[in-house]
């Protein structure tokens, strides 16, 4: 198991052990477990993976920090530009749209895009769905996702007070945002 | 050749153009059929260079030389499909250039049939290793560039080969390297990987592309006049040459992971 494995290349399981659940990288041909990237299998438990970090497209559950593009009254369109922690090359961004009723958990019909997203501002959100052909439906329904970094009318960095407001420092001017709870607290 | 009207994206200059064309001072030098192969014999194929990883701003990219051919293959993906309806398996997308210092002839920069015939062949060729049901919504560009071309045949089973070192090293899945044969029916003789001269000197042509490490053939490309028999024979030695590359390949890819 410390030999590089080429893609079609059998997997040596360990002898008398169960057969492991096959994550990304490996996949089953005629019974034979066989690896689908190069690189150094690994067993967690019981998952055999191929590890390979890089971009790749979002996927359902996947955690992305995205840039607000455009706004309609019941949509905000993202900018994909981080997917599970790796950055996607520049030009290669995917689009994703936050429906206002995947904005915040609690009273869906009264949320107003406008008083939660402006354009530019950076959303953590986890993706729900493939969404249709265009965009992946994003929700920010937990606390731990909003808005984590927006910019004021006068060009300060808000600062997030509560889970709905920002204030600039520089003017002190409260706006309303969704925000994400920071980490650490 | 000939352009018909204006282009406005380039500088133009004469509207024809010819290559000169010179004496045939090595006339008693050329092969005449009957006679042995020059310079190999007829199971051998031309020297092989592969780098994968050479262009920065891909995802993955691969270059390979074998003899006079010299091709450079790019990988940009999986990305965003636009203008494309829903699809849950992702899409596979090969553009093939020749520059217009590839070949002999000097070809336009304007994309005509024989690179769209090719790119569909090497297309062929790799799409069945392509694990596309993990990449829902996505696509994959590939662009392969031919910096010099001998032989049709030669670009089609190098660009092959490029094409899946290159998803290899762009970290896309794949069920298997792909391999790829040229050969030639040259008299009763099956000739591997033959350069522009051997393949316009004999009858019929032949591509093969397969994934050793399962066993399966993924493209036949067959052009000419060749038999049954001889097809069988062909299909044959293609088949062990493929082998012996991919163990190639295989060891080239490996120096790439121990490096990194």
């Amino acid at each position: 198991m410390d030999a590089i494995l080429l893609p079609g290349q059998p997997v040596a399981l360990p002898p008398r052990a169960p057969k492991p659940q096959l994550g990304p990288g490996a996949y089953v041909r005629d019974d034979t477990v066989r690896a689908s990237l190069l690189g150094l299998p690994k067993i967690e438990g019981t998952t055999l993976t191929i590890p390979r970090v890089r971009p790749h497209p979002p996927a359902p559950n996947s955690v992305i920090l995205g840039s607000v593009t455009r706004l309609s009254p019941l949509q905000a369109f993202l900018s994909i530009s981080v997917v599970d922690g790796v950055p996607l090359p520049a030009g290669e961004e995917f689009t994703g749209v936050i429906r206002s009723q995947d904005v915040r958990a609690t009273e869906k019909d009264r949320v107003k895009i406008g008083d939660c997203f402006r354009g530019g501002d950076v959303v953590r959100g986890v993706v729900i769905s493939l969404g249709d052909a265009r965009s992946y439906f994003i929700t920010t329904a937990r606390n731990d996702l909003g808005v984590i970094f927006a910019t004021s009318e006068a060009g300060a960095t808000l600062e997030p007070v509560s889970w709905q407001e920002m204030r600039c420092p520089k003017t002190g001017k409260i706006e309303k945002r969704k925000c994400a709870k920071p980490e650490g607290l | 050749m000939a352009q018909s009207g204006f282009d406005r994206r380039r500088i133009n200059g004469p509207e024809e153009s010819f290559a000169p064309l010179y004496e045939d001072e090595e006339a008693q030098d050329q092969w005449k059929v009957g006679r042995l192969r020059l310079g190999r014999n007829p199971d051998n194929i031309r020297p092989i260079f592969l780098q994968p990883g050479l262009i920065d701003q891909a995802n993955g990219s691969a270059y390979i030389e074998t003899g006079n051919t010299k091709i450079a293959c790019a990988i940009y993906g999986p990305r965003q499909s636009k203008n494309v309806a829903f699809h849950d398996k992702g899409r596979l997308n090969v553009e093939l250039k020749f520059t217009p210092f590839s070949c002999p002839k000097r070809r336009a920069p304007i994309r005509d049939a024989e690179d769209r015939s090719i790119a569909m062949a090497i297309h062929q060729a790799i799409l069945p290793s392509v694990r596309l049901e993990t990449l829902p919504k996505a696509t994959i560009d590939i662009f392969i560039t031919v910096i010099e071309a001998d032989g049709i045949e030669g670009c089609i089973a190098s660009g092959s080969i490029a094409a899946s070192a290159a998803l290899i090293d762009a970290g896309i899945e794949v069920f298997g390297l792909v391999a790829s044969t040229s050969a030639a029916i040259v008299g009763d003789d099956v000739w591997l990987d033959p350069t522009h001269e051997e393949a316009s000197n004999s009858k019929g042509t032949f591509v093969l592309s397969c994934m050793p490490a399962l066993g399966t053939l993924t493209s036949l490309w067959q052009n000419g006049v060749i038999t049954p028999t001889e097809l069988i024979t062909c299909m044959d030695t293609c088949e062990k040459q493929c082998a012996e590359m991919h163990a190639v390949v295989a060891q080239t890819l490996r120096e790439t992971v121990t490096v990194s």
